[in-house]
């Protein structure tokens, strides 16, 4: 019933499993594991090496049934059949039972389509570099099976049809980049998709004794940026990230967004122009060098302590250009209630650290000087900078200053904060990166968790809102250097070998390059990008209508490529040794005889040369029949196609 | 259906008759996506909402790269017919309710084996050959025959939907031809009383050395006692006497003599008639529609006598 051997229902199923497997990261396991079961099936079956089951009318209802069941299966398990997660698990679901049911060609192309369709999903959900090989090998697996399904005898190899789909493949690859580059964008949504939950990394909006310390054992990207001149120095690289003006004696938080507003401010120096690419972090903040000027782009908010944020959580990598100044200066005023909103402390919390910042206070004679003061106790303190300060106790900044003398960064900054609070001085901690790893492979930062940092800012008169890294002081050798470099032994094995170890480093490093290139002018292409390329092809104030041109042109120049490729191909028509042969005795023989008409058969025209020569009558109708023999006849051998070229050349006329 | 048949007309009024052999040339292969094709399309435009929805590069690459693919795979198609050298159509007549045949032999010059050509009729099934380089393949396409008469076969299509089965692109070939359904021999194979029938009274025998009835050439094997010499005495070459069988009988099958009203069981009945003296190795005539074909024997004699009762009543001179 069944061909033994059916290579388009084998390419099928293993053109729809390798999609079940791109789609893996997105679709739940359990579809994973159907999906797989069944491509497996369906080969298995293909191949003859397992029996198919009686079509029964029974079986469609119980398909069916199945159907509908896993269609709930998957509603229940999302909530929702909107999603990409839902959707991917719907089609894995769908071509799954598709499959079992395969029985025609057509059965088998809509498995291949499905497959297909999963590619697409899978790049909806993932576009790093290293998955484009994955998918192309599959869209070649999905081209190879639609020229099986569509040939299902002999004549067409497996390896001639991946022969001609890996050309054909090739072929349209100046097609899809000039597509890409000049296929008018729309910028916006038509409709959005349901992304599901992940867990949240790196900073959040809260920072406890102990927070960032843990995230700095983490050697993962936070994000890449690029400067577009010389990069500030490495010291100057303050990343602010959440801004947090609450404290309960032990964590930071952050409570309310626009609170009071905020003081005119003076930007000073040079603006730092940059691009961030910024990894998932599945949280609403954007970081920025310093004092960022405005919001970077239109659907990103800025509060009034210039913090970063979005709407949604960021799910998927973002990229945006802003720019910076590194000084800033502020002339006006703290409204009241700002000064009371940012010098909030609970009075029960870390007695001995009041008393002292109180005492300090009264010792000094303005606020610009108590700061100095207070990062000079710091100093001399015999305070240690450490990933491992030890427990802590609710009343954390007392523990960390009197009683354990150890801290991070963070254990720094809340106690600087608390400090200047207890004081009556404005002060927040931020919560951030500093610094960051030059690639030199790419020419920008990696700003790793590794790098994350809490430091103050103060509010002093006259000069605004000043940053203060109570940090620099304790450990001054921060500025210049990443904690890889400075607490390796705190930090997991593995990373710090990777960071250490020069030729992993240079590799990852170069390939973290590549990837970096992937992102920012292929993943992150869009229409502005677009037209920057117009403008730099030579066209003033490029427009859509413009690369609407420059598409239909790319378009031609290609159509006519292919068309002259593949024509020539075919119209390269050479007579072959035998017709070679034969043409040349009817050239020798167009002296005896009118030569021969082109419908003319080789032995009618032997018996005309016989009537005008009868001298020639017997080697000319030999060789006419020796000549039809090869031409129409069994396949020649090259022994009797020599013999009968010989002959030709003998015959005398 | 409608449609498709005015496209055929239009085809065969803009294309002309064919004279064998010719070339498929571009200019008469026309292509068009098959519903794969037609499905393959809405996928890619769903692909490309998607990428363009959520500025999803790698969604754009994939989806021009399998545009690319598809419009390569149309000129890949389109390459497949074009150029292919229509060498030989034949056809082989049969009786109603068999299968009259018709053959095609395709050439193919080019470099690469052609692939899943189809050839059919309107109405006969879809045969599939492949042509490999430098050598030429023949289609054997059975056309079914319903009824007694003459089956013009106005078009045959050439079509191809290699190599992903995306599109098809296809080529009508006219050349004035048609098959002939011989009435189904049916009723009596002893051949008919000589009275009856009309059947003439054996032939006279004719014999003697001297009373040859033709000459023929000479061949290998033919005794020297059968050479006329004296024709060879006069230059002429070896020529051998040739003789009717002494017991070689002749009957003329009579349409008219036939009793009964149904024209169509007497055309069977002449039918089985000439079947069963064809393969007697009798000779025979018939007389038909005032028209007689005197009595003689052989493969093409049938083969006139059973045209001359397929085409009864058409009116067509036979």
């Amino acid at each position: 019933m069944v061909n033994p051997r059916d290579r388009g229902g084998i390419a099928a199923a293993l053109v729809f499993g390798a999609g079940v497997l791109l789609t893996m990261g997105n679709a739940p396991a359990w579809c994973v594991a159907l999906g797989l079961a069944c491509s497996a099936w369906r080969a298995l079956i293909a191949s003859g090496r397992l029996a198919r089951a009686k079509p029964r009318t029974g079986l469609r209802f119980v398909l069916g049934a199945v159907t509908a069941l896993l269609v709930l299966a998957v509603a229940a398990s999302f909530r929702t059949l909107n999603g990409l997660a839902a959707g991917t698990a719907l089609l894995i679901v769908m071509g799954a039972l598709k499959m079992i049911e395969a029985r025609s060609r057509r059965d088998d192309a809509i498995v291949v389509a499905v497959g297909l369709f999963m590619v697409l999903a899978a790049a909806l959900g993932g576009q790093a570099l290293w998955r484009a090989p994955l998918y192309l090998l599959v869209i070649c697996g999905a081209c190879v099976a639609f020229a099986l399904i569509a040939h299902p005898g002999n004549a067409l190899s497996t390896r001639a049809a991946l022969r001609l789909s890996a050309r054909a493949l090739a072929m349209s690859i100046p097609l899809a980049l000039a597509c890409f580059l000049f296929f008018p964008r729309v910028s916006g949504q038509f409709w959005t998709l349901y992304r599901g939950e992940a867990a949240s990394t790196g900073l959040s909006d809260q920072m406890s004794p102990g927070s960032i310390s843990k995230l700095a054992t983490e050697y993962d990207p936070a994000f890449r940026a690029r400067f577009e001149s010389e990069p500030p120095r490495r010291a100057a690289l303050y990343w602010r990230g959440p801004v947090l003006n609450t404290f309960d004696g032990f964590t930071w938080r952050r409570v309310g967004s626009q609170v009071y507003a905020a003081a005119p401010l003076t930007m000073l120096g040079e603006p730092v122009r940059y691009r961030i690419t910024l990894e998932p972090t599945n949280q609403r903040w954007m970081f920025a060098l310093d004092t960022v000027e405005a919001k970077p782009r239109r659907d990103v908010f800025m509060s009034h302590d210039r913090q970063l944020s979005v709407m949604d959580p960021i799910t998927s990598v973002v990229s945006y250009d802003a720019v910076s100044y590194l000084e800033t200066r502020s002339a006006g005023v703290l409204t009241t209630l700002g000064r009371r909103y940012e010098t909030r402390l609970p009075e029960d919390r870390n007695p001995r650290t009041l008393a002292l910042a109180r005492a300090m206070r009264a010792r000094a004679g303005s606020d610009a000087e108590y700061v100095r003061n207070v990062l000079d106790w710091f100093r001399s303190n015999g305070l240690e900078y450490t990933l491992e300060p030890g427990t802590t106790s609710v009343d954390s900044v007392d523990t960390t200053l009197f009683d354990t003398k150890r801290g991070f960064c963070g254990h720094f900054a809340s106690a600087f904060a608390t400090m200047m609070r207890a004081a009556g001085v404005p002060a927040r901690v931020v919560t951030g990166y500093l610094g960051g790893e030059w690639n030199p492979a790419g020419g920008y930062y990696i700003v790793r968790q590794t790098e994350a940092h809490a430091w103050t800012e103060v509010w002093l008169d006259g000069q605004g809102w000043t940053r203060v890294d109570p940090t620099a002081v304790v450990a001054p050798e921060r500025l210049q250097r990443g904690v890889y470099d400075m607490l390796a032994s705190s930090l997991p094995a593995t990373s710090t070998y990777l960071h250490n170890n020069r030729w992993l480093n240079r590799i990852s490093l170069l390939w973290d390059g590549v990837n970096q290139w992937w992102q920012e002018r292929v993943v992150d292409f869009n229409l502005g990008a677009q037209l920057d390329l117009l403008q730099r092809l030579g066209i003033d104030a490029p427009r859509w209508e413009h690369l609407g041109w420059a598409f239909a042109l790319g378009m031609v120049a290609w159509i006519t490529w292919v068309a002259l490729t593949l024509r020539r191909s075919v119209a390269r028509v050479k007579p072959d040794r035998i017709g070679r042969a034969w043409l040349r005795a009817t050239r020798k023989l167009s002296r005896v005889a009118p030569p021969r008409a082109a419908s003319e058969g080789p032995l009618d025209y032997a018996q005309r040369v016989a009537m005008a020569r009868p001298d020639l009558a017997a080697p000319v109708s030999a060789l006419a029949a020796r000549y039809a023999r090869l031409r129409f006849g069994p396949a020649a051998n090259a022994a009797e196609v020599s013999s009968l070229e010989r002959d030709v050349r003998r015959l005398a006329v | 259906m409608r449609l498709r048949r005015r496209v055929a007309a239009w085809a065969r009024r803009r294309q002309g008759e064919d004279r064998l052999p010719f070339g498929v040339s571009s200019r008469r292969v026309y292509i068009l996506p098959t519903r794969g094709g037609v499905a393959f399309a809405a996928l890619l435009l769903v692909m490309l909402l998607a990428g363009l929805n959520y500025s999803n590069s790698m969604a754009m690459l994939i989806t021009f790269l399998l545009a690319g693919f598809g419009l390569i795979a149309m000129h890949l198609c389109h390459r497949n017919l074009v150029g292919t050298v229509v060498r030989g159509i034949g056809t082989v007549d049969a009786f109603a309710g068999e299968h009259a045949r018709l053959f095609v032999t395709l050439e193919n010059s080019a470099d690469s084996t052609r692939i899943g050509l189809e050839c059919s009729t309107d109405d006969s099934d879809v045969v599939l050959i492949d042509v490999r380089p430098d050598a030429s393949a023949r289609a054997d396409i059975p056309i079914a025959l319903p009824r007694r008469g003459r089956f013009p076969l106005e078009r045959i299509r050439l079509a191809t939907a290699f190599p992903f089965g995306l599109f098809r692109a296809w080529t009508w070939v006219h050349v004035p031809l048609s098959v002939i359904a011989w009435p189904i021999p049916r009723g009596r194979r002893e051949p008919p009383p000589e009275n009856a029938s009309g059947g003439n009274a054996p032939s006279v025998l004719r014999g003697g050395d001297e009373e040859w009835s033709s000459l023929r050439a000479f061949r290998d094997g033919d005794s020297p006692r059968q050479v006329a010499w004296p024709v060879y005495a006069r230059g002429r070459g070896l020529m051998i006497k040739t003789y009717e069988s002494p017991v070689a009988h002749h009957r003329m099958f009579d349409f008219a003599r036939l009793p009964g009203s149904d024209v169509e069981q007497r055309l069977e009945q002449m039918s089985a008639w000439i079947v069963a003296a064809h393969a007697r190795g009798e000779r025979y005539g018939i007389r038909l529609d005032g028209r007689e074909l005197p009595p003689d024997s052989g493969h093409e004699h049938r083969a006139r006598c059973l045209n001359g009762l397929a085409l009864h009543g058409s009116g067509e001179p036979w």
